[in-house]
């Protein structure tokens, strides 16, 4: 069940990539581009069978989860930068570009290192579940490299969330709207992963959930807006087409 | 609430007796699944009676008052007020009649077009502002049921369903049908407004109040104008960014 949803998320988030190559080409957008090929990157990642192959090619020493968290932050910035500037959400964009957004991407980042750093992190593992089980010092440092590496997300969602809200109940076209709820609920999606650690063992599997469904809404969002775009047709073409 | 099938039933063998639904639907331009489909669902336009009684030469105002509904439409004879008749001229036709009067002799040139006939592009709205005293909203939403925001939004896209048209006409006092000619369902002279009516309380404004109202109706246009264009940007905005 969790196999499907995570190769299901892989192929949507693969295919929205594939279908921004001629907008990459055409150079418009290529942001868009790049965060969703991180974001393919990163799902790839998180899928244990890559994630172990990648990282014995690495060395084996569970390089592959930091990589995978700095993927994470390089796609999710540049994709809710985007999408901030796109609902015209200055104070989204002020607070994921200006110095709040950089000094939380800072300190994270520098927590996230030092964590990995001071674990015994030998033997791939996905999920660093065998290295937390080495020591009790070690399942505290992966508690806490967790915790960072899911901060950063929560931090941008959040910063986008208002956003989104405030576009779901603006006039602008339906499709746009349903488009801004798909996103919101993505945008509130993350931000519950901080609370993964409350989650009892037993309901380990909605760690998974939350996480995927998050992204598929996300990559959905994105893909009604090109939809209602394709829809909106000429008129738009007209008009982008004396801005080029 | 539109009709109910049965009783619309019983109105149409009497309109067409011996006439098959087929014959009706070709005769009137209603389109048959359309007829088909509120059948079923037993509840049947207005617009769907207003067409039936076009094609058989029946005033749609009288074919209405037939319904339990709309009743009060039969004893209702109360001539359109000014305001009412003025709330029904076209912006358009407030600004060219304000051109016409204030232009020097002979400049504007021979037979100016008559009125616009109604609706116009804000005539639901127009019309309710002509005929409040600031309550109205309040009675027609006590005595209907339909919430505040619901009927201004009906107002604001130039809608208003017939019920709460005929409802607000009687909520302000005025002829029941005025309500039916400002959404468009039923002419002004079917509603039995003289002819000539709107043109005639027009000539009766007062240069001044000519002015103040085209100047109103262009404000309030510039107002949605502007609202529009500020959609439009933001949609434009996201397409810059995210398509």
């Amino acid at each position: 069940m969790i196999e499907i949803l995570q190769w299901t998320t892989l192929i949507a988030s693969g295919a929205a990539a594939l279908s921004r190559i001629p907008n990459l080409v055409r150079r418009k957008n290529r942001s868009i581009f790049y965060a969703l090929a991180l974001l393919t990157l990163a799902i790839l990642l998180s899928i244990r069978g890559p994630y172990l192959a990648i990282d014995t090619l690495l060395g084996g020493t569970n390089v592959a989860n930091l990589l995978l968290r700095f993927i994470i932050f390089g796609a999710i910035f540049f994709l809710a930068l985007r999408i901030a500037a796109g609902f015209g959400d200055s104070r989204g964009v002020q607070l994921i570009r200006g110095r709040a957004g950089m000094l939380a991407l800072g300190l994270i980042s520098a927590v996230l290192v030092v964590c990995f750093v001071l674990m015994d992190t030998s033997g791939s593992s996905a999920g660093l579940v065998d290295v937390a089980a080495k020591s009790q010092q070690n399942a505290l440092l992966v508690e806490y490299y967790g915790a960072a590496g899911r901060a950063y997300p929560a931090y941008v969602c959040l910063a986008i969330l208002p956003g989104m809200l405030r576009a779901v109940r603006s006039p602008l076209p339906a499709m746009l709207r349903m488009s801004a709820a798909l996103l919101a609920v993505g945008s509130i999606a993350i931000p519950l992963s901080l609370l993964f650690p409350l989650v009892p063992p037993g309901l380990g599997f909605l760690r998974f959930v939350v996480n995927y469904t998050a992204i598929l809404c996300f990559v959905a969002g994105l893909a009604l807006i090109w939809v209602a775009s394709g829809r909106a047709g000429r008129k738009h073409g007209r008009v982008s087409a004396q801005r080029r | 609430m539109p009709l109910p099938a049965k009783a619309f039933q019983r109105w149409l063998s009497g309109v067409a007796p011996d006439t098959s639904t087929a014959d009706i639907c070709r005769v009137s331009g209603v389109k048959r699944t359309t007829l088909a489909q509120q059948m079923v669902r037993g509840k049947v336009a207005e617009t769907t009676v207003v067409s039936i009684s076009r094609a058989y030469n029946i005033n749609p105002v009288a074919a209405l008052a037939t319904f339990d509904t709309y009743s009060g439409l039969a004893s209702s004879s109360l001539p359109p007020t000014e305001k009412e008749l003025v709330s029904q001229i076209a912006t358009v036709d407030l600004l060219r009649a304000v051109i016409v009067r204030t232009a020097p002799e002979g400049s504007t040139g021979p037979g100016q077009p008559g009125l616009s006939p109604t609706p116009h592009a804000t005539s639901v709205k127009n019309w309710v502002d002509a005929i409040d005293d600031g309550e109205l909203r309040h009675r027609v939403s006590a005595a209907t049921g339909v919430a505040p925001q619901n009927y201004s939004a009906q107002l604001t896209a130039n809608r208003l369903a017939p019920e709460l048209a005929v409802a607000t006409s009687r909520a302000a006092g005025v002829g029941l049908a005025s309500g039916l000619v400002a959404t468009g369902l039923v002419t002004e002279t079917e509603a039995g407004w003289p002819p000539g009516a709107r043109q005639a309380a027009l000539d009766r404004l007062s240069d001044g109040d000519l002015t103040a109202l085209a100047g109103e109706r262009l404000q309030a246009m510039g107002r949605t104008l502007r609202r529009q264009e500020q959609d439009q940007e933001q949609t434009e905005r996201i397409w810059e960014n995210l398509v």
